[in-house]
Order: structure tokens, then sequence, then C-alpha cells
């Protein structure tokens, strides 16, 4: 077995953290891990993905996930989900969209338009297999009043789906090992993403 | 150097780090190695930050209290180096940290001690960041050094074994008295990886330099005695570590893999993909490359492909063996993959479908093409300096005044100026060699010259050149010190211009200003988030010949914010007045915020700024008319 993981948004969105705790929950199941976090330049704002693998030690060795092999993109950024699309293919790869854009200063600069959020969705499409889309930034400030939980909002969101595989009792104890600082936010924030989550399978 | 910051972890990386014997947990690379050095027990871990090499330094830096070691960040590479090898020299087992261009600073003092030899362990650990993630200056392959330098090198390919080889470098570095490589790349630095966690050792700090050894005696003729007992060492390093770091995996049929570092690693995965088992050699000592260990992979092989990135170093020594054991033998490499960039799975595996003539289920070709395809006209997110960052306001007051003058760039946040709009880092070269090009070009041109420095790179490497402008240049160009107190690219590393140390002692901060006058500048210190004094230093200093340095102070606005949410104080929030939100647009361009944002409401442009952005520097209030931005209030907590 081996599932391969996409985290992409924008530096500061704690894109990297975030694939910290899947990659920690998976070691917690004594999976094999590997990932990678090519950050390059990226400042606050400039454009950051992690890949998270976890396996059986014979079927995962390489740090970063195979083009078109994605199991699942978490987009915290709808513009980051369609370069994502490196990764993915549609018989395998399911999306996940933060619905949150963050223009780049860059689209005004170079005269190169953000798309919209339909055309993000009819680019994506012939690579995925499904594609869920989700403001987790919009419930973290209904709940919290700043956006800066959404993110386990929306890894938990994911989960919801059943979207990762692993337990709910290790995601919890990777939070609680990664994200100590406010950590009842944080665990509270990941249920309700959950919530949502399983909500929407629902509908 | 060319650099990423990644600070936000380290409370995380401290616990991990430090946990329990026996323990499997997701390590980065980086983390696997302090860890091995906390196995090892080291009395000196000295080093200057650098992308993709930090996340080592940062972890030892926690923990040096804790656990008694000594630890320094120390001014650049060079006297990072000197100062371990100290330590090596007096019997105490010393790191030293450093990304590739590191090692370029600090080779002219390691190169001798390859020849003395140390009395303790010595580990020079190197990062090399082929597909230049977060470097500018080159794709240096670091490997050429262990060979001009007579330096054993030692290649982990993952995290658990960035753990282990850094327990066999001391091992080899005690064993035959010498200085060890430890080199990773990008994609084993910062790869994640499930690593089983050893003992940690803790041991005495105390040494002793021995006087009058003949060790340190390196005049001729003794020097080639020297000479000598290190080229017999290395003999002995390759029949021993050879047999111990390499490792033959047996497979079937006669075309043979040979691979070192993250290549091994899709090397592995990617004849799972395609269903081979050919026979693989892994190489981990790679220099010096154990001629027996080659001779006994190539003997039955009818073909060999070397998988490495950058440079055919391994696939070199490959041919020189081939031709003693059978030259009939062929030898790929380079033919089949990129001299450039790094590798990927999917780039081993499309030399593999070459070789094998083998097809993936997956056709990566047609996939790429359309990626390409669908990602051509989107808007790209290059880096951009931070919302609130002190150096946007710096490069905006000195384009006002130095128009379109050549801006020598180096090596830090300020690189984030070479992109739109201010498009001011004309060459980046080296750190500190933004100061020296910029000398060369007064020599022979009349332009005015405009020199980006950052307060870490100035004390790296920039205090040398500045002094050769007091000395050999009456039309100096202007050299902008960015000032922001801190190494913040690579992670918020202090320097000695912070007020603490490494190992976190609070000491006494050193005044760029007053290094600058010593050295024989005009200096002038203006506060970067104040727009107006900006400007008038500026115009001031574009009057005087002679040497002449702005220091441009602006704490770096991450850290602020840090500090600001940990004492629960507010940030202010600032909002743009929608009336008065005319003609705003050439300066908001020139200005590019990330947190101010275009709307087009009613057919009517206007601007807003995006409360979860806005850092509330204040400086857009500064440029655009009176009235047009306001304090909206704060954010929470």
């Amino acid at each position: 077995m081996k599932f391969d993981i996409i985290l992409t948004g924008v530096g500061g969105e704690g894109v990297l953290t975030s694939g910290v705790v899947i990659a920690r929950a998976a070691a917690l199941e004594r999976y094999y891990v590997r990932g990678v976090q090519p950050h390059g330049l990226a400042q606050r704002g400039g454009a950051i993905s992690t890949c998270i693998r976890f396996g059986s030690k014979e079927e995962v060795s390489s740090p970063e996930t195979m083009q078109a092999n994605a199991d699942l993109v978490i987009a915290f950024e709808p513009l980051e989900a369609v370069r994502a699309v490196h990764y993915a293919r549609k018989q395998k790869t399911h999306f996940v969209i933060n619905k949150h854009p963050y223009v780049p200063v860059y689209a005004d600069l170079l005269n190169l338009p953000y798309p919209k959020m339909n055309k993000i969705i009819k680019i994506i499409k012939p690579f995925a297999k499904k594609i869920h889309v989700f403001n987790a930034y919009n419930l973290a400030k209904k709940k919290f009043g700043k956006i800066i939980f959404g993110n386990m909002i929306l890894i938990g969101y994911c989960f919801g789906l059943g979207l990762i595989p692993l337990k709910k009792r290790s995601m919890l104890e990777s939070i609680k090992i990664t994200a100590p600082r406010e950590l009842e936010e944080n665990l509270k924030s990941f249920d309700l993403g959950l919530e949502a989550g399983k909500k929407s399978i629902k509908v | 150097m060319g650099k990423k910051r990644r600070n936000a972890n380290i409370s995380k990386m401290k616990t991990e780090v430090s946990e329990r014997p026996g323990k499997k947990i997701a390590l980065l690379g980086n983390e696997a190695i302090a860890r091995g050095v906390l196995e090892t027990g080291v009395g000196v871990a000295t080093g200057y930050p650098g992308t993709p090499s930090s996340e080592v330094l940062m972890v030892l830096s926690l923990l040096a209290k804790k656990l008694g070691f000594y630890f320094e960040y120390s001014t650049n590479e060079k006297v990072a180096f000197e100062t371990a090898a100290g330590a090596a020299f007096s019997g105490v087992r010393a790191i030293v940290s450093m990304k590739h261009f590191g090692l370029n600073v600090a080779i002219d003092s390691v190169i001798p001690v390859a020849y003395t030899g140390v009395r303790a362990g010595l580990v020079i650990f190197v990062a090399d960041d082929p597909g230049a993630w977060s470097s500018v200056q080159s794709e240096q392959d670091t490997r050429y050094y262990a060979r001009m330098a007579s330096i054993p090198m030692i290649e982990p390919s993952n995290p658990q074994e960035c753990l282990d080889f850094t327990k066999e470098a001391f091992k080899l570095s005690e064993e035959f008295k010498i200085p060890v490589f430890l080199r990773t790349t990008t994609k084993i630095s910062h790869s994640i990886g499930t690593v089983k966690l050893g003992k940690i050792k803790r041991i005495k700090m105390y040494g002793k330099f021995k006087k009058n050894s003949d060790d340190y005696y390196n005049f001729r003729p003794h020097l080639q005695v020297l000479h000598d007992r290190l080229n017999k060492k290395l003999e002995q390093v390759e029949r021993k570590y050879g047999q111990k770091l390499n490792k033959i995996f047996p497979g079937k049929g006669r075309i043979g893999i040979i691979a070192s570092g993250v290549s091994f690693e899709y090397v592995k995965e990617s004849i799972k993909e395609l269903k081979i088992s050919p026979p693989i050699a892994k190489i981990g000592l790679s220099y010096p490359i154990s001629k027996k260990f080659l001779k006994e992979f190539l003997k039955d092989k009818r073909v060999i492909f070397v998988v490495e990135e950058l440079e055919p170093i391994i696939e070199e020594s490959v041919k020189k063996i081939a031709k003693e054991v059978d030259p009939s033998v062929v030898i790929h490499g380079k033919d089949l993959l990129p001299r450039s960039g790094d590798y990927d799975l999917g780039k081993v595996i499309l030399a593999l479908e070459k070789l094998f003539g083998k097809k993936l289920g997956v056709n990566l070709v047609e996939h790429r093409k359309n990626v390409e395809k669908v990602l051509k006209d989107l808007p790209p997110r290059k880096p951009v300096f931070c919302p609130g960052c002190s150096y946007r306001s710096t490069f905006y007051a000195v384009k006002k005044i130095f128009g379109d003058a050549v801006y020598a760039g180096d090596i830090g946040c300020y690189m984030m100026g070479a992109f739109e709009p201010f498009k001011m880092q004309d060459f980046i070269i080296s750190m500190g060699g933004g100061i020296g090009v910029a000398h060369g070009i007064t020599r022979v041109s009349d332009q005015d010259v405009v020199v980006f420095i950052g307060d870490s790179t100035f004390f790296h490497a920039g205090m040398s050149g500045l002094l050769n402008y007091k000395f050999n240049n009456e039309r100096a160009p202007l050299i902008i010190v960015l000032d922001n107190g801190i190494t913040a690219m690579t992670g918020h590393q202090p320097h000695p211009g912070s007020n603490f140390t490494g190992a976190g002692e609070k000491v006494e901060p050193v005044r760029i200003e007053e290094i600058a006058k010593a050295l024989g500048a005009e200096v002038r210190v203006a506060s970067a988030f104040n727009q107006k004094e900006l400007l008038e230093a500026l115009k001031e200093l574009k009057k005087i010949k002679g040497p002449k340095v702005l220091v441009s102070k602006g704490e770096c606005r991450l850290l602020t914010i840090r500090k600001l949410r940990r004492k629960c104080i507010a940030i202010p929030k600032f909002q743009i007045n929608e009336e008065k939100c005319k003609n705003f647009e050439q300066t908001l361009k020139e200005f590019s915020c990330p947190a101010i944002i275009k709307i087009k409401k009613r057919g009517k442009t206007i601007y807003k700024i995006d409360p979860d952005l806005c850092w509330g520097c204040g400086v857009c209030k500064q440029i655009l008319p009176k009235g047009a931005v306001e304090l909206k209030g704060e954010e929470k907590k």
C-alpha cells in the first residue's frame, strides 16, 4: 500500500505544518513515512507545497510524489490547486480546495488575471476524480474570529470526507505533538472540519 | 545564503528530536542529522545558516544548553569551521554546518586541516541544492571539494541514514583522525522520513591543545610527509568504509544500476513501479570511491546505468574501472539524465523505461504536456516581500531617488527585489559580492551604482569590501545596509547585531553604523518604516563622493508580529478610504504590498486592505495622499 498527499497553498497559511501533522499521524500508525518540503524563496505570500506519502517500506521510498500519482491534493488556495495538477490524474486524485483566494501581486503587475472559481474547477476537472470545494477560512473566522485555525479545519474536513486513510486517534495525537500552542482551538478546529466533511458526504 | 525560513516549527523539533530511544518518528533529514549529532555526543557545534542546511543548527541551538555542549552561530562559515577545528585539535568532538556556498567561504581553512588531521571527530555537514530551490548562485556540486581537499565524503539517502551516517562520519573521523564531509541535497535535508531513534549521549566539553606536535608542522619538507600520510589514510578509508557504507542489492539480469543520495530512493521506487528487478549498487561513501566495491559489482554486467544528480562524478570513476574489468561494458549516465537541475521519480522512470524497454501504465510525457498547456496563462506566485517588510519600504524610497541606477544585489530577503515591480537586483553573485562588483563597475563606468546588503550578510562578507572603498575608491557606490536585526531568510538566527547569541545568551549588539564609520564611510541611519527619513538620508548621501553607507533600520516584520502575538499585544490594521481611491494605481503598483488588493466594484477599480494580511507597518499611509489610508483598529489578541 502507498498513499500520496500533496498539500499546497501560500507561505504563511500553515501548509508545511499541516503536512507534518499528517506525516506524524501516519508514523504513529507505524506506516513508513516519506515526504518533502522543497520550499524555495517563498516568504509569506509565495507559493508553497509539500508531499506526504506513507505505506509499506517496500513500496515507498522517494521523498516526492510521482507526477500524475497523488491520491489527494489539499489546496489551501484555489490557484495553487491548479498548479498541483502536475501531481494529479483523472482516475485517482481527489482535490479538496479551500475557497479562499489570495490574488498574487503578480496578477496585476504582469496583467495575468486571477481565474474565476468556475474556471479553476474547469481546468482541474480533467485531472481529478472528484473536486471538493469548501471554505475553511470562513468557518474559522465565524468560530474563532481568525483564519489561522482554518488549516486544521481543512485537514479535519478532508478527514471527515474519508480521504485521509488514518485513524482519528492518531490525527488528534499528532496535532497534540505538532501544534501544542493553542491546542484546544486546533483540536476543536479539526473536529469542526471533520463534522463539515461528514455532512457534505450525506448531502 | 540563498535561503528560506522555517522557524515556526522549532518548538516541535525540540520536542520531537529529543524523543526517547527506540521510538520511530517522522523527522526531516536535517532533524535526523541533528539527532545523529546528539547520539554521538559532541562538545562543540558551529555554523552559519543557509537553506537547505539550517535546521541542523536550529535544533542544536535549542538543545545546547540543556545537553551541555557549546553552540555558536559564527559570523561566517570559515570562522565556524575554524572554531570547530580548534575544538577538534584540542580533543573535543565537533560539528560544523553550512550550505554548499558556505563551503566556498570555508575551504581555505578546510584543506590544511586534512593534512594536520584532528584529535577528535570533526564532521563538516554540507547541504547542496540541485535545482536551486533556495539558492541563486549556481548548482555547485560539492562532491568535487572532497576530491580536492582529500577529505572523505559520506552521503545518506534518507532521514534514517541521515541519523546513522552522521554517527558513522564521526566514527570514521576518529578512527583515521581526519575531518569528514557529510553531504546531503535539498531533497534529503528537507525530506521527511520515519526514523528510529537511539540513545542521546553527553560528553565532556573540556579539552587541551597539545603543543609541539609534528601534526601541525606544515612547512616543507614535512608538509610532504603530512601529504603522504593523508594519502595513506584515504587508502585505508577506502578499504574499510567502502565496504561498510556502500551496499549491493542483488537482482536479476546483467543491467546494473549504481546510485547515491536521493537518486537511490528514486531508483528503488522506480523499479517497483516498472516491475523490474535489476541489481543495484548504492554508494554511501562517495569519496574515496571503493574500487574493489565497483569491480565486484561490474564483474558480470553488460550494461551499467549511473544515477547521480549534477556532475558525472561516480560515472567517471565507473568508466575508469570498467576499462580495467571489462572494456565492453556499456556505461550510461548523463546521456540518459540531465546534468542540471534535480531529479525526481518521473525523470528516473523515463530513463529506466528507455533502458529496459518497459512502459509505465501512465504516459508521463503526455501528462507533462497537458499540464504545461493548462498552466500557461496563470498568474505566477513568485516570492514577494512579506506584508509590512521593512525592505519593501526601503526599495520604494531608493527607487524614488536613484531611478534606474545600477543596483548590486546580494544574498538575503532583498533578493525579492529582483522581481517586479522593483527589479532592483541587477546581479547577485555571492555573500558580500555586490560590494566588490559594484566597485569594479564604478572604476570603468560613470553610472550611479547602489549596493544592497543585509545586516547578517554585511557581518559575514561585507566589511572587507567596504574597507576597500576607503582604500581604493574615491567615487564609491552607495551601500544600503538593510538592517532588520536578524538573519531573517533562514529562520531568524541571531548575528553580531542581534542582542542574543545562538545558544540564547544575552549580549550587547554590535552597531553596523559604527563599523561602517570605522571602515571609513560617511554614514546615515534611517528608520525603514519612515519614508521621509529615508528620502532625506538618500538625498544627502547622493551628494557625497567617497564611501557612504545608509543603514536602513526596521525589524523583520515576521519577528515583530510574532513578538506582539506572544505578548498578546494588538497588531495595528489599516484601511483604505474608498472615496479617495483615485489615481492610486501607479503608486500601489510600485509599492506592491500583498495585503492591498484590487477589486472591481460596479465597473470601478477600488483598493482594499485585507485585514488578514495587513501587518500594520503603515508605510502605505505615508505614500498615498492624505486621508486615503486610516488606522482601522486592531487585530484581536
